[in-house]
């Protein structure tokens, strides 16, 4: 069955076939034991750098506590884990209520990226006790909080993000309490007994389906509305509010465009790996490779019309504020930024997801998403550096009169992104072990939902839709 | 005391020709069940349809929330009177994001609430059960508070074509 799932990519008409319920529980159970010795290697190397990271996070915030200039790159941290992590799991909901077939044997692997959710609310602490008040010497600075309490940044922003981690977590195990029966049922061990804990006595009775699939269309609606409104805060109080004069009401939205577009290419390494190294190409078709890759392109393309939405504002307007924000964010200090973000977050993506033959497969689908979270990453440090490196003393101005020269990264901004990464890594890669890393329901699900079919003389696939 | 049996069945078909025979043959609507490891479409197995309340933990919530929040940036904006802006002291453009995520709080937590009641999680007496069914067979439960009838659902269950009936 594996050589006809193969064969399948390089032959695009010919689907696998369906496997059996009781193979694919027996299968993906096992999944969560017995992990390769690469794997284990992987785990620890990303555990300890996850360790180091925090290490590192909390010796800067002793030594370099008082001063705000210094922190522009736990800043961008932020924003590229809120925006990777945070996305990933729309891939677990969106196309689930437009009722897609091909996403429902890849939910899993989406949902898993909400604990990732933990490393972003571990970068934040720190940024959140750093970021300046909203008064200072009786002026207040320029917020969207213009007439709210001084602490409203802080607390209402740590609680969104909080609030963002608790409705993702609620999606998965609302997703997931089927499959915690399965690990209940043929599991061993301490996987049996954590699966019967968090399995809650599920039987699979009418009323449970029925009410399975309400909350995650509940959980799914709250997750994007608070998603949203965590990149709207994320972006304006870590982000704008740091620079005198910068207003761009597109920012936050590009800042959620972009989001997508990274959670996207996230959910398309995960899967990779997972198949390559999991040996899922049965139950992981390329369907979902090819679908994934349309929308990866799409929101490429939205990357571009965003950021010129947004460009074009400033160039036009020619005040000095715009000046101003032009020369902080674009054409100073971090210009080779601002080149080496567009190139690898949108042309080079761009060029190799154009290509249909390309979003037939897998490798260079795969390497396209790895340019694109390395192009987010820079150009979350393009915004978010040069924000953080204004001085507070200047943060009262009209806008920016001197503009800050280009601040680079010390050894504990370098551990502390390379330990954010292995974090979300880690925690995505240790979940693996507790759960199937895809769903056991939703692959039977799709099998019994889709069918492969000759059609007259090619091949095809009949899926049917009921409700 | 038989309180309840399970016939399990490895097709879809024959444990819907039970459920029809269960009707047929006189037993209640939400006396039997069908039990699945995975979710068939809806009235694939002319199951009872029970009503729920789901729906109104989530607005209930969100109702409150948005009633606390209202009550509490009001109270805040006019217990330190401050004018920003020439704006009027009660500014709903400045109050609107603490209501929105106090109102999503709220929604959320009540949507969880919701879902414990409404799933009936955790289900503490999960009753007569067969781990075959996470492996794609389907179990037809039937519950009685009569023993007489066990007869009668079993023979219901076989004419269909059980592989086999549990009892407990």
């Amino acid at each position: 069955m594996t050589n006809e799932a193969v064969a399948h990519e390089s032959d695009h008409h010919a689907p696998p076939p369906n496997v059996a319920a009781d193979v694919v529980a027996r299968e993906l159970v096992a999944t969560t034991t017995g992990a390769s010795g690469r794997f284990k290697a992987w785990t620890w190397i990303l555990g300890i750098l996850s360790v180091v990271g925090i290490a590192a996070l909390i010796v800067k915030f002793i030594d370099q506590g008082d001063d705000s200039t210094k922190w522009g790159y736990v800043a961008a941290m932020v924003s590229f884990l809120l925006s990777v992590a945070g996305g990933a799991p729309m891939v677990a909901m969106a196309p689930v209520m437009a009722k897609a077939n091909w996403v429902r044997p890849i939910t899993r692997i989406a949902s898993l990226f909400s604990f990732a959710g933990i490393a972003t609310l571990i970068m934040l602490i720190p940024l959140v006790a750093i970021l300046p008040p909203l008064v200072t010497e009786g002026a207040r600075r320029r917020t969207i909080w213009y007439m709210a309490p001084d602490y409203s940044p802080h607390i209402w922003s740590t609680l969104g993000l909080v609030l963002l981690l608790l409705t993702g977590i609620m999606l998965f195990y609302s997703a997931a309490l089927p499959d915690f029966a399965s690990m209940r049922d043929h599991s061993t061990g301490w996987r049996q007994r954590l699966g019967k804990r968090l399995a809650r006595g599920w039987v699979g009775t009418d009323v449970q389906w029925r009410t399975l699939r309400m909350r995650i269309g509940m959980f799914g609606t709250f997750y994007f509305l608070i998603l949203v409104f965590v990149n709207f805060l994320i972006s304006t109080d870590f982000g704008q509010s740091m620079v005198p004069g910068w207003r761009d009401a597109i920012f936050p939205m590009y800042h959620t465009v972009s989001g997508f577009q990274a959670g996207v290419a996230g959910v398309v390494i995960a899967l990779y790996f997972s198949r390559k190294y999991m040996k899922l190409e049965k139950y992981i078709h390329l369907d979902a490779f090819w679908s994934l890759g349309r929308l990866l392109f799409a929101l490429t393309l939205l990357w571009i019309y965003f950021f010129y939405s947004s460009f074009i504002v400033f160039w036009y307007g020619r005040s000095m504020n715009d000046i101003a924000t032009l020369d902080l964010l674009i054409k100073g200090p971090m210009i080779y930024a601002f080149f080496a973000g567009m190139i690898l977050l949108w042309f080079v993506p761009w060029w190799i997801l154009i290509w249909n033959k390309v979003r037939r497969g897998t490798g260079a689908m795969v390497v396209g998403s790895f340019v694109i979270l390395l192009g987010l990453l820079i150009d979350r440090i393009r915004t978010f550096v040069p924000a953080w490196s204004v001085p507070p003393e200047n943060i009262h101005q009209k806008w920016l009169q001197e503009i800050p020269a280009t601040v680079w990264p010390d050894v504990f901004d370098i551990l502390i992104m390379a330990g954010g990464i292995s974090l979300v890594a880690f925690t995505v890669m240790m979940m693996t072990r507790v759960i199937p890393v895809l769903s056991v329901w939703q692959v039977q699900e799709f099998n019994l939902l889709a069918k492969p079919i000759r059609y007259i003389k090619g091949h095809a696939t009949l899926v049917a839709k009921p409700d | 005391m038989t309180t309840s049996i399970l016939g399990l069945f490895q097709q879809p078909e024959p444990a819907a020709d039970a459920m029809d025979g269960l009707k047929e043959a006189g037993f209640e609507l939400g006396t039997f069940d069908v039990l699945t490891g995975t979710p068939y479409p809806e009235g694939a197995f002319g199951e009872h349809v029970p009503q729920h309340r789901l729906f109104r933990f989530p607005a209930f919530g969100a109702i409150i929330g948005f009633t606390l929040s209202v009550f509490l940036t009001s109270v805040t904006q006019l217990a330190y009177p401050m004018v920003t802006g020439g704006k009027p002291i009660l500014s709903i453009f400045a109050m609107l994001i603490i209501m929105y995520e106090m109102t999503m709080l709220a929604g959320v937590i009540a949507t969880v609430i919701g879902i414990i009641f409404e799933s009936r999680l955790p289900n503490m007496k999960p009753g007569i059960y067969d781990t075959r069914i996470t492996e794609g067979w389907i179990g037809v439960v039937i519950t009685f508070d009569d023993e007489s009838k066990v007869a009668d659902a079993e023979s219901v269950l076989n004419k269909a074509g059980a592989l086999e009936i549990k009892h407990a």
